[in-house]
């Protein structure tokens, strides 16, 4: 249940098993080339993402969060840039007064791959990578224990947040707040739940930062870490050829062009 | 050897008029049991944080006076290096969990990464401990599926992990239902047994009753009474002050008056309750039932 509000899906692969480093560097070796380098290449880019979702074992989640979070993002997009675009002149068909183009359609194409590999590349980060593994892999290499320390209480405090409200606001549904019939009324019952959970998250705040304090959060010497997460020669063989992928990329780019 | 001084020690609060702590002075002997009790606002807290360290450091405010803890002074030392000989554990279990965790030997194990101890040296300290505080079994629990006695034991099992030289208790068993609270009585215990100084600011007189080795009665940010359990929560001061009263002592004053309790001294526990209304000459059967 600790592990609600993260994508994480605990399977043994080849890419659970690779430094999450190594996963952070995949994504944006997919994301910077899809931005930055020749536009036909942004398409392309699905076919490593593919691939890594079936080095992943999680198709099946994968799926399923396309269908939720990507699709409907990338339609919209799609739809919106065709229609809306006031570029080109090769009119493929015309919906009210608007003028469709085969130009419209491009850039609309190009712009939905671009996020689609931006999303799906941070999907298999977030699916095979334990959220404290992956923390604990940055603090590691110097990212700073405060910004992990936020990451992952977000992830945890979150859900009880959510419970938090639940209770506030039964709390004041049976004291008579309406928050059942029209929509005004249903947006002014959130006034008498907001200052309860603020001002008391706000005093948990400091009890938690009492809390860490004592344990010694501040401390001045060189952290150690439970999680021993290996970083094999394999890892930093693909971490070059990934930085090679995006150079090369680049450098197509201002060839090419 | 007395491992916590406090000489004529007085804090006040930012942006407050008057002091929390007023000129207290305070010896603690190494392996001592000390129970704190007083009213709300009576500054229980704020002593636990004054040797916790928190006070000044994290709370800043004005403090005069020598506060020395297994010889550390306030004065001179920041409250990273303090942490490390004294831990505080506190009222809401949930607010201790560090909530970066998601497990409870992760969770256990926070402390010990943050001060830098190698990881084989922290998973055995981490399972020590576990076993020491009888939650083996809830390792790779997540530490937020626990109920309040559970939490409370990981947290004082992740402060006990770092093997602090003094422990500071502010009221953990007051959000706790009485098998909680039972729970993290057992603990400490074993941690006074093995020889560990305890500080703890505590309501349930009955436990301390049972526990402590002396009891210092804090009122309005003051001594009133410093003494053993026997001497302090007998006292009528604590009566006339509103202080939380054992009920066995209650019950007693109030036989005393009716001339049904004979012993000059009023009892504390259950036993001594017994004991000397055992000893009161019952003058009718239906009298008897009631003893």
């Amino acid at each position: 249940m600790s592990l609600d509000r993260s994508f994480f899906v605990p399977l043994e692969s080849p890419l659970h098993r690779l430094n999450p480093l190594t996963k952070l560097t995949f994504a944006f070796a997919m994301i910077i080339p899809a931005f930055l380098s020749v536009p036909r290449l942004a398409p392309a880019l699905v076919i490593p993402i593919f691939i890594a979702v079936f080095a992943g074992k999680v198709q099946k989640q994968y799926l399923n969060l396309s269908l939720k979070l990507i699709l409907p993002a990338i339609l919209f997009m799609f739809v919106m840039q065709s229609v809306f675009l006031p570029i080109g002149e090769t009119v493929i068909f015309q919906l009210g007064r608007f003028d469709v183009t085969q130009e419209a359609m491009q850039t609309a194409f190009l712009t939905i791959s671009r996020i689609f590999v931006m999303v799906s590349s941070f999907a298999i980060l977030l699916l095979t990578t334990h959220p404290g593994e992956l923390m604990s892999d940055l603090t590691r290499r110097g990212l700073p224990p405060q910004f992990a320390y936020v990451i992952n209480s977000t992830l945890q405090i979150l859900p009880q947040m959510q419970a938090k409200a639940q209770t506030i606001l039964s709390a004041q549904r049976s004291r008579g707040l309406d928050t059942e019939s029209t929509f005004l009324k249903r947006v002014g019952a959130v006034v008498p739940l907001v200052g309860p959970l603020v001002f008391g998250s706000l005093v948990e705040v400091e009890e938690r930062a009492i809390a860490i304090e004592a344990r010694g959060f501040t401390s001045t010497r060189p952290k150690t870490f439970l999680r021993d997460v290996p970083d094999t020669r394999t890892d930093k063989i693909i971490r070059w050829l990934l930085l090679v992928f995006v150079i090369l990329s680049l450098g197509g780019r201002i060839w090419l062009s | 050897m007395a491992i916590v001084t406090l000489e004529n020690v007085t804090y006040k609060y930012p942006l407050t008029e008057t002091p929390a702590l007023q000129n207290i002075n305070l010896q603690v002997e190494e392996g001592e049991f000390v129970a704190v009790i007083g009213p709300n606002g009576a500054g229980k807290s704020t002593l636990c944080y004054t040797l916790a360290g928190f006070v000044p450091h994290f709370f800043k405010g004005e403090l005069t006076g020598r506060v020395e803890v297994a010889g550390m002074e306030s004065s001179e030392s920041a409250l990273h290096e303090w942490v490390l000989n004294v831990g505080l554990a506190f009222q809401n279990p949930f607010n201790q969990i560090s909530g970066a965790k998601y497990t409870v030997f992760e969770e256990i194990a926070f402390g010990l990464e943050n001060i830098g101890v190698p990881r084989e040296e922290m998973k055995v300290r981490v399972e020590e401990a576990m076993k020491l505080t009888g939650i083996s079994d809830l390792a790779d629990r997540s530490p937020y599926s626990l109920s309040g006695g559970q939490q409370q034991r990981v947290a004082l099992t992740s402060i006990l992990v770092m093997q602090p030289k003094v422990l500071v208790l502010d009221e953990p068993t007051s959000q706790l239902d009485p098998i909680g609270t039972r729970e993290v009585f057992g603990v400490i215990r074993t941690m006074t047994e093995r020889g560990m100084t305890v500080v703890m600011a505590e309501h349930k007189v009955e436990w301390i009753a049972n526990f402590a080795d002396r009891v210092i009665a804090l009122y309005e940010g003051q001594i009133l009474l410093d003494g053993t359990p026997r001497k302090v929560l007998t006292s009528d001061l604590l009566k006339e002050k509103g202080f939380g009263i054992s009920r066995y002592t209650s019950v007693a004053r109030k036989a005393k008056t009716l001339g049904l309790w004979t012993r000059e001294q009023l009892p504390i526990t259950l036993e001594e309750a017994a004991e000397g209304f055992a000893l009161t000459p019952h003058p009718s059967p239906e009298g008897r039932g009631e003893s």
